[in-house]
């Protein structure tokens, strides 16, 4: 179906209107007006149109759907807030849904393409045609010299409505049996969203753990490095470098360095009862670590390198190196 | 750990007389052991040591007690604003013929025999004091009467209080580089030594309580001599002169050490100080310190204690964080040995 609206316009009116003399200065002054105007109001909105699937056969409930498409001149656009707004529109009509689009025609004109979706609740006794009622949307076009505003109708158009059933049933006893039975469901297959929603939690779990790594949360909160075991790896790596003295004392070191990462302080002899204060795990070996201390002292201070030696050979250095990558492992 | 060769007998009989002179010390003081320990020290490194701390924690007391364990001729000032360097050398008074006279001043009156000179309240004095002060200190002597007087053995122990800040002068920063140590008191934090102090009539007779001290329990002749043999006496590692130069490098730029401070721009914090004249003061004191502790090689522990006495007065701040100075300077020492590794 195809209907055509044309506007009338007032300011053209108004110009054919214009007779006589002081009608001729008016004119005058009109078109004067209507060449100030870079945009004469004349010709803004060219022409609506409406289109609908089939204008007959609808039934309660039925969804109706209707296009009406405006051309304007170039340069306008639709004012969206003057759309109608889905809701009740008569008492049998409801509007569910307006959708928008605007495009350009090729002799350079608008064209702004309204689709619109009815309801029908009428319940229609016999095949009888309805009037659903038009409405005005606003048009503008904005430019630096300001906006200019027309109003483009859509007009009202007719459908028409059939009754579901006859008027007089034919008569059964059971109230029940007038009811139709039930459409039948298409059964889905839950098996694939399932398998997704099984996925994503996966991910999610992931990047949960690997967030509590970053963030040292949970069971990585206790997470540390090893400093004895790193200590034990030097002194193996120094054991393939270097002998004989040097590389006694690359183990003292070894030894002290793990204690300064374990601490997070420089640990000098002295401080061995407050790190024991602060660590107990390692009070088990204080004799060792005390051992430790008085060899390391005579080996680095003392200039008796030999005499640490029989203090604290470098067996038994490693050894005590091993006992504390075992309590730093089990604490 | 009694590493000292039988030869220095001398040494040990020295460092026998040393404990006994703290516990003489520790009778007229309590709860100060840290401060007697460090005044040995630094006695025994022919330093002089001002001492910092509030009103009525015992300064004063202290002194006077060392200066009796010390023996030798003793002279006291009290800084004053009107105080003038003359007023140290002479004085000047009418006789009773009426003639003028011209008499040497408390520095002078001693002579060459002056051990301790105890300068109290040493702000209130004017810089012009602290000028001659520092010539004292530095060189131990002075011209005056048209001659030189020299001062092999003196000893300058200071004090103020930190509490006042009106009509005082503060040291010029060479005169505090002068001083070995600044030593700061507190009240005794020993519920014990606090109830003891208040309620004990002892320690409220000063008089009388220095009295207790042993007199001349060192003899203070012959400190030069041995100080010089504990210095020769206790041998310094590569290790610990490789730590001490760290520690050094460590506190003057704390950033490229990796020293962070919360709130402090770290590269902008110190300005400058810690003088080679400090760090070697420093080894002084440390090597005091080992033969106090019976032995004759130095390690990182006798650095550390006596590294904030010796070194945090003479360290220059930047003037934003000058104020906040006490808070910063000790968490900086701190961090600068919590970062610096031994050996």
């Amino acid at each position: 179906m195809r209907r055509q609206a044309r506007l009338p316009s007032p300011l053209r009116g108004e110009a054919e209107g214009g007779a006589g003399g002081t009608a001729a200065r008016a004119l005058g002054l009109v078109l004067l007006l209507a060449g100030a105007c870079p945009l004469p109001a004349a010709a803004q909105v060219r022409g609506v149109e409406l289109r609908t699937p089939r204008a007959f056969g609808y039934f309660q409930g039925d969804l109706v759907q209707v296009q009406a498409e405006i051309r304007t001149d170039p340069g306008f656009s639709l004012q969206r807030p003057s759309l109608p707004k889905p809701g009740p529109v008569t008492y049998w009509l409801d509007l569910r849904d307006v959708r928008m689009e605007e495009s350009r025609a090729a002799d350079g004109s608008r064209v702004i393409r309204l689709r619109l979706t009815y309801q029908n609740f009428y319940v229609a006794l016999d095949a009888r045609t309805l009037e659903v009622p038009g409405f005005p949307v606003t048009v503008e076009s904005a430019d630096a010299n300001g906006a200019t505003t027309a109003v483009a109708q859509v007009p009202a158009w007719k459908i028409g409505v059939s009754p579901l059933r006859e008027v007089q049933p034919e008569r059964r006893d059971d109230p029940a049996e007038y009811l139709r039975p039930d459409g039948r469901a298409l059964r889905l297959d839950p098996q694939p969203a399932l398998a997704s929603a099984a996925g994503f939690l996966a991910l999610a779990a992931l990047a949960l753990v690997l967030l509590a790594y970053d963030r040292a949360w949970w069971i990585f909160r206790g997470r540390r490095g090893r400093p004895f075991a790193q200590a034990l790896k030097a002194l193996r790596r120094a054991k393939r470098r270097s002998q004989g003295e040097p590389l006694y004392r690359e183990a003292l070191l070894a030894l002290h360095r793990g204690l300064d990462a374990t601490d997070g302080r420089r640990v000098l002899a002295d401080d061995l009862p407050d790190f024991l204060g602060r660590h107990p795990a390692f009070r088990e070996q204080a004799s060792g670590l005390q051992t430790f201390f008085s060899a390391s002292r005579l080996a680095f201070f003392g200039r008796d390198t030999a005499g640490a030696g029989t203090m604290l050979p470098l067996p038994e250095a490693e050894a005590l190196l091993r006992r504390l990558g075992a309590v730093e492992r089990s604490a | 750990m009694n590493t000292l060769r039988p030869g220095d007998a001398m040494l040990t009989d020295w460092r026998e007389a040393a404990a006994r002179f703290e516990r003489e010390i520790a009778k007229a003081v309590v709860g100060q052991e840290r401060a007697i320990r460090l005044l040995t020290i630094a006695i025994f490194a022919r330093g002089h040591v001002m001492l910092e701390g509030d009103v009525g924690v015992g300064k004063t007391t202290l002194l006077r007690a060392v200066a009796r364990g010390l023996g030798g001729a003793y002279e006291r000032v009290e800084g004053t604003v009107d105080m003038m360097p003359t007023d140290l050398i002479y004085h000047t008074y009418l006789g009773e013929d009426g003639r003028p006279r011209v008499e040497p001043g408390p520095v002078l009156r001693q002579a060459e025999d002056l051990s301790v000179f105890f300068f109290n309240e040493i702000n209130r004095a004017r810089p012009q004091v602290h000028a001659l002060l520092l010539r004292i200190m530095a060189e131990r002597s002075v011209s005056a009467f048209n001659r030189e007087y020299r001062f092999p053995n003196l000893q300058v122990f200071a004090d103020r209080n930190r509490v006042e800040r009106e009509e005082t002068f503060e040291l010029p920063a060479a005169a505090r580089d002068r001083f070995l140590m600044e030593i700061g008191m507190e009240a005794p934090r020993d519920a014990q030594a606090r109830r003891a102090l208040v309620f004990d009539p002892r320690f409220h007779d000063t008089d009388r309580l220095t009295e207790a001290v042993g007199a001349d329990v060192l003899d203070h002749d012959r400190i030069g001599t041995i100080a010089s043999a504990i210095q020769h006496a206790i041998s310094a590692e590569p290790a610990i002169e490789t730590y001490v130069v760290g520690l050094w490098e460590a506190l003057v730029r704390p950033g490229p050490a990796g020293i962070r401070l919360p709130g402090i721009d770290m590269d902008r914090l110190v300005q400058g100080g810690a003088s080679p004249r400090g760090v070697a003061f420093l080894v002084r004191a440390a090597r005091v310190r080992a033969w106090l502790e019976g032995r004759d090689w130095l390690v990182p522990e006798d650095i550390r204690a006596v590294f904030p006495e010796v070194m945090a007065h003479r360290l220059f701040l930047e003037p934003v964080y000058e104020m906040r100075r006490a808070q910063i300077v000790p968490d900086l020492i701190r961090a600068v040995f919590e970062t610096v590794p031994a050996p």
